[in-house]
């Protein structure tokens, strides 16, 4: 069994970054993911494998299109987190 | 003696015209030919003629795998033919084939509508059909051309799929290698997901349908193809690790024990993902879609062809197949793979 990374919220924002191939700190909570640069079905998809590889969290394509921000993407896999 | 099915050859017949990711770039302003490849695994794709059905590519196919073997045509008592982009809505496809491979008429031939999942599908046919005494020598031909239903401004999907056909050789025998387990899946739900939404008698296809991009800029029809990609990804997260552990169950085998493993070929970053998911070696791990992209039901036994002809296939080994898409649609199996090509 793959033991999953204890990961801050911080963390997985920069690892989504380098995912992304956007500069770090590009992605901020309270950013609409629609003015968001880089952010398209492609980066979803991205969302949803790092989601899986790091936090054990299988993510909906239709629970990611309900997101309206940033922070809200992070909040569908929010119980896994560290403080 | 009772006889069970063997998987005595494959051969393949690709299009000609190659769409390259440099061609790609060209047209999707922000995408590098680089870029695409890191996202996708692919180089290139083959693209059919606007003349050339995927039958032409079956036809080649089986043609290469009847002179390579020698085979009889007259022996061919059955063709299953997988796929999604038929000729015709009718006559089947495998009946024009019959026809022009010059089978006897005492063959029996059947189109079956699968995509990614098809050729596990199609094998466990063959196994049913060859020892319930229906059949002798099984032509298996998996053949599509996606790109006739892909719509060019559509590069989620264009960058992906290529079109090709393949045809594989399953015998009776009394040594059969087509012995599974098999151990199938489907989810109706996944319908919207990867679909033509008017391709059939719930919607006719529409000759003024008009262009409509969505928010990522892609461009489709309702007459294209269209894939949800998050959630077909989310979809496979979910049954591809089960299905492999169903089948280990069932088999009563151990992941080690199997020294190859040939996946879908759906695409290179989605493969890699899996892979690292299920803990399975790079090395018996196969990638195999760099220079002719997803081709939906032949992915597989183009795969298996490259491997044994690359050295990558031993004979004796146990192979672990696993399909997975449209539909939702999936199936895996354990084959060994044989030691010598039928030579008759």
């Amino acid at each position: 069994m793959v033991s999953y990374i204890v990961m801050a919220r911080s963390e997985f924002l920069r690892a989504l970054e380098r995912q992304m191939e956007v500069a770090e700190g590009a992605l901020k909570e309270d950013q609409l993911l629609s003015q968001t640069e880089g952010w398209d079905s492609m980066a979803s998809v991205l969302f949803i494998a790092l989601a899986d590889e790091k936090l054990g969290a299988i993510v909906s394509g239709n629970q990611i299109a309900q997101a309206s921000t940033v922070g809200d993407l992070l909040n569908l896999v929010g119980d896994r987190f560290t403080p | 003696m009772s006889m069970g099915a063997y998987l005595a050859a494959i051969r393949s017949a690709l299009p000609e015209g190659i769409l390259d990711n440099e061609q790609l770039a060209g047209e999707f302003e922000g995408w590098s030919a680089e870029k695409i490849y890191t996202k996708t695994g692919i180089r290139s794709r083959h693209i059919a003629r606007a003349d050339e059905c995927g039958s032409d590519l079956a036809v080649k196919a089986a043609e290469r795998l009847i002179s390579d073997t020698g085979i009889e045509r007259s022996s061919i008592d059955y063709l299953l033919y997988c796929t999604q982009t038929p000729d015709y809505q009718m006559p089947t496809t495998a009946c024009l084939v019959q026809h022009r491979l010059r089978l006897p008429t005492s063959c029996a031939a059947l189109d079956y509508n699968l995509g990614c999942s098809g050729y596990v599908y199609g094998l466990g046919l063959c196994k049913a059909l060859i020892e319930s005494n229906q059949a002798n020598r099984i032509l298996l031909i998996t053949a599509d051309t996606y790109s006739k239903i892909v719509n060019p401004a559509d590069k989620s999907v264009r960058t992906i799929f290529g079109d090709g056909a393949t045809a594989s050789l399953l015998v009776a025998s009394e040594q059969p290698n087509v012995t599974g387990p098999f151990v199938y899946g489907t989810d109706g739900s996944g319908e919207a997901n990867i679909l033509i939404p008017a391709s059939g008698a719930r919607r006719r296809r529409e000759p003024d349908a008009a262009l409509v991009a969505d928010d990522s800029g892609n461009a489709r029809t309702v007459n294209d193809l269209y894939m949800n990609g998050s959630e077909v990804f989310n979809f496979t997260l979910r049954i591809v690790p089960d299905v492999v552990n169903r089948l280990l169950t069932t088999a009563k085998a151990t992941k080690d024990s199997v020294d190859l493993f040939v996946f879908h070929q759906a695409n290179g970053f989605l493969l890699d993902h899996l892979r690292r998911k299920l803990e399975i070696p790079r090395e018996k791990f196969v990638v195999c879609m760099e220079r002719i992209g997803n081709t939906v039901s032949s992915s597989i036994p183009f795969a298996l062809q490259d491997c044994a002809r690359t050295g990558k296939l031993r004979s004796n080994a146990l192979v672990m197949l696993v399909a997975f898409g449209v539909g939702y649609s999936w199936g895996a199996t354990l084959l060994r793979w044989g030691d010598a090509e039928l030579s008759a």
